[in-house]
């Protein structure tokens, strides 16, 4: 089992502690990846599609190149590929003036095979659930999680969910809690967004939106919350004290990537998953971790 | 059928504080809400107030939460909500003042938001035997955008809207870019400026819950995300996205990719101390616990230069 592997700027700047825990879990699962290392950023839905279709077209063809699938670990990563890859896949007149204007320069074309999976998507639908289950080491009995998807990882429903089938991609972080062993804390907020797109435009809003989540998720009493989405982990985890300090009550809520609570699971410690590396302390999930092992 | 209708109540003429009333009723089995709620006024009671008027799904002045989510109440059959049992909930909108019972203030909820986008078309050419002619391929995209019946399903959906009551909307931003990308416009910046103002296009998370919410497949988002990108192509206005997205173009352009540690340095602007300092706690956090390396450095990605000359022939290809 071998992916392209697009680890998306995030996980090697504003959150580093993510990286090098996604590797470490792929490598236990056996995961092979093969790193796509002369690319550009997806543009994050910053970038106009204009400018950003052809430079993702570009992953796609490298991507091609290799035969392989490309696999993310961002939720944003995976939604602005997805909804660029449809436009490509599904309009070959577009594709085709995007290979011509923009790719055929390198020797370049991208014939619209790739597929783009984020890590929860290969877990569930290319791993097996099965073979997962047989490699947890630290079932994480008497954790309480609640999921955070990222939005991006929800909609459209063209690019995200385009099956009936594939509308389970909508509930996989849910199911996950429970096969890693966890119990869940669900909100009302998981499938809605961390915020952190409007930071620069309105920095109140999306604090506002960053305490919404982490408070209702810690009153239903979450040891910590778990998303996919190293961007709203940078909002959600990075800004909570900025979100604390804007409404006046303590929230305290540690936020743990995908990887890192995959990671737990498989038997790695804590710190082999650079949990001491968040701006909220995981302390209490590092002691009730060491209990289980 | 029997059914428990659990109504939302308040009326500002007695003590204005909210309550609930239960009704239970016999229904046919294709009844749907709204049928349900004229027959309660028909035959139990008058002073409950709620808004219906076309009755098949294209005014939509019924909208209302059914069972906790926004739906016409025309078109909602009550069979699909009892498979739980037999009580249905209906409660006015989330985050809306409401007026009596199930009616809200619609012009607080979404018209006078739609005003505030000048919603009406200003032609730039002089008409031609009285008419403004355009193609009719031109307006294929436009004419989907014209079916919305301003139901304001989109708006309930909105996840900015119950942190900031006073965002535009998805509504008031679909009826910007219905104007802003008619090809008879004067001026198809005009509407895109308006919109860049404040509580506009750049406060929306372009998360997708409108279109998700839409009865008539317009895409909100979609259209908000093309007055953005319109916006980023002829020069953004709003002063604080402008410095973030050209940090974010200009790493793209010259690494391949992104520069986080910068990006949020000149997103405050580098002369802005008040913003920098608000940075400074996190980044003190950040340092300490190795979240951010020492000495900090941003490599350039081995085809950084090939993925410049996309970036730049793009940019060209719009001007």
């Amino acid at each position: 089992m071998k992916y392209a592997f697009y680890p998306g700027c995030v996980s090697r700047g504003g959150c580093p502690e993510l990286y090098p825990s996604a590797v470490k879990v792929a490598d236990k699962l056996g995961i092979e990846l093969d790193e796509l290392k002369s690319v550009g950023c997806t543009g994050a839905g910053v970038l106009p599609q204009n400018i950003s279709d052809p430079i993702n077209a570009r992953t796609f063809a490298k991507a091609e190149q290799l035969g392989l699938p490309i696999m993310t670990i961002c939720s944003t990563c995976t939604g602005v590929m997805a909804q660029a890859n449809y436009r490509l896949k599904e309009d070959p007149n577009y594709r085709d003036k995007i290979n011509r204007e923009y790719l055929a320069d390198e020797g370049l074309e991208y014939k619209g095979t790739t597929e783009v999976k984020h890590l929860l998507w290969v877990l569930f639908e290319d791993y097996g659930i099965e073979r997962l289950q047989s490699l947890i080491r630290r079932p994480l009995k008497g954790l309480k999680v609640s999921p955070f998807y990222g939005c991006y990882l929800r909609r459209p429903p063209e690019a995200i969910t385009p099956t009936k089938e594939l509308n389970r991609r909508k509930s996989y972080l849910d199911e996950l809690i429970g096969i890693l062993g966890a119990e869940m804390a669900d909100i009302s907020g998981k499938g809605k967004c961390c915020g952190f797109p409007i930071l620069s435009a309105n920095e109140e809003n999306s604090l506002a939106m960053v305490a919404k989540h982490t408070g209702e998720s810690k009153e239903k009493g979450a040891d910590f919350m778990v998303t996919p989405c190293p961007l709203c982990h940078l909002n959600l985890d990075g800004n909570q004290p900025r979100a604390e300090a804007q409404t006046g009550k303590e929230i305290d809520l540690p936020i743990l990537h995908l990887p890192q609570f995959v990671g737990l699971a498989l038997g790695f410690g804590p710190n082999e998953m650079n949990l001491q590396r968040h701006i909220v302390a995981t302390t209490n999930v590092e002691s009730k971790v060491s209990m289980m092992s | 059928m029997q059914v428990t209708f659990k109504v939302y109540r308040k009326d500002p003429e007695k003590d204005g504080k909210p309550g609930r009333s239960n009704y239970a009723l016999e229904l046919p089995e294709d009844a749907t809400v709204l049928d349900a709620l004229l027959k309660i006024r028909d035959e139990s009671d008058t002073t409950l107030a709620f808004r219906g008027a076309c009755g098949r799904g294209y005014c939509g002045e019924c909208m209302m939460r059914v069972n906790g989510s926004a739906r016409l109440a025309c078109t909602a059959k009550v069979p699909d909500y009892t498979k739980k049992g037999p009580e249905i909930s209906l409660d006015p909108l989330r985050n809306v003042p409401v007026i009596k019972d199930l009616v809200f203030d619609w012009d607080a909820f979404m018209w006078n938001k739609i005003k505030q986008v000048k919603p009406w078309l200003e032609p730039g050419d002089s008409p031609v035997n009285g008419e403004n002619l355009v193609a009719d391929l031109e307006m294929q995209d436009l004419r989907k955008v014209m079916s919305c019946f301003y139901c304001g399903m989109c708006d309930e959906g909105c996840t900015v809207l119950p942190v900031d009551f006073n965002f535009l909307g998805p509504a008031a931003l679909t009826k910007a870019y219905r104007l802003a990308f008619d090809p008879r416009n004067k001026d198809s910046r005009e509407q895109v400026k308006i919109v860049e103002k404040p509580k506009g296009i750049w406060d929306c998370v372009h998360c997708y819950e409108a279109d998700e919410h839409c009865p008539r497949g317009i895409e909100p988002t979609k259209r908000i995300v093309a007055l953005r990108d319109r916006a980023f192509n002829s020069g953004i206005t709003h002063e604080a996205v402008a410095r973030h997205h050209a940090s974010f173009a200009a790493s793209v352009k010259e690494s391949g990719w992104l520069d986080e540690g910068r990006l949020a340095v000149e997103s405050e602007g580098l002369t802005n101390v008040k913003g920098l300092m608000k940075l400074l706690p996190t980044a003190v956090k950040a340092l300490a616990r190795g979240k951010a390396p020492i000495p900090y450095m941003h490599s350039k990605r081995p085809d950084a230069g090939k993925i410049k000359k996309i970036f730049e022939k793009a940019e060209q290809e719009e001007k």
